[in-house]
């Protein structure tokens, strides 16, 4: 259980640092990080399948199209962000892991959850028999994403 | 149980309280989607430890999957429209936005 806090407290140290960086391939980076610890504390947890979701596709390929983003973007004038929020972001934060520290335990047996129950079969099984919708929603938002980005790089018409 | 499912709820909060901080603060687009990534980890770990805490890890397991497939189509799209963006403004600055308005 030490080693789990201490990848929690590292996964959000990352996520930190990707918010707080200046540059922002660095930032990505750190972000990639963050998913890497994120899947690992999952792995840890028992739940195999999303962290290898995890670390293929959110710390692989979301990683590679940050990236790539920023390498199109380079040559553009740099954002100047606001020197107030550098100084109140710290802060304000700090504050805040302070309330959760000392609230959360105690606002934990007000807030509903899921029944206690066990369940039966293997992941596969929960999720053919028992979400099916969810694979069929899935695959239109994998095909809404590809028409997305394709009508947003569409070429314009000669003519117009 | 519910101490360790106390420490993810705590590390939940702050991860999604740090992408909230992020998304008022900076003006950076690809800052704010890294941002909005981040508010996205904090609640795929509620709900995975929830799952845990609740004997119910394999239907979690099933609802985090399906929050990273839309995550990965948010994300194209999202950068799409980022470099989009930067072709007809010439700049990655949220404020440059502000003169869409009608």
């Amino acid at each position: 259980m030490i080693l789990q806090t201490a990848l929690l407290a590292v996964l959000v140290a990352l996520s930190v640092l990707a918010i707080a960086l200046k540059d922002l391939l660095r930032s990505a980076i750190a972000l990639a990080l963050a998913s890497l610890v994120l899947g690992i504390v999952f792995f840890r947890m028992g739940a195999p399948y999303a962290g290898v979701f995890e670390i293929s596709v959110v710390a692989g390929l979301i990683t590679v199209l940050f990236i790539l983003t920023i390498a199109l973007t380079k040559s553009g004038d740099e954002v100047r962000e606001s020197k107030l929020a550098n100084i109140v972001f710290p802060v304000v934060f700090v504050a805040f892991l302070a309330i959760d520290a000392l609230v959360m335990k105690r606002l934990m047996g007000k807030v509903p959850a899921l029944a206690r129950g066990g369940e039966a079969g293997t992941f596969g099984e929960v999720l053919w028999k028992g979400r099916t919708l969810d694979l069929v929603g899935q695959i239109a938002v994998i095909l809404a994403g590809v028409f997305a980005v394709l009508a947003l790089f569409r070429q314009r018409d000669k003519h117009e | 149980m519910s101490n360790t499912w106390y420490l993810y709820l705590f590390f939940a909060a702050a991860l999604v309280f740090a992408g909230l901080l992020g998304l008022l603060a900076k003006r950076n687009l690809i800052k704010l989607l890294i941002a909005i990534e981040i508010v996205g980890k904090g609640v795929s770990l509620l709900l995975l430890s929830t799952g845990l805490a609740k004997a119910h890890i394999l239907t979690a397991q099933a609802l985090v999957v399906t929050y990273i497939v839309i995550e990965v189509s948010l994300v194209a799209t999202a950068l799409a429209l980022i470099i989009n963006i930067r072709r007809q403004t010439g700049g990655l600055d949220i404020r440059s936005l502000t003169r869409l308005k009608g």
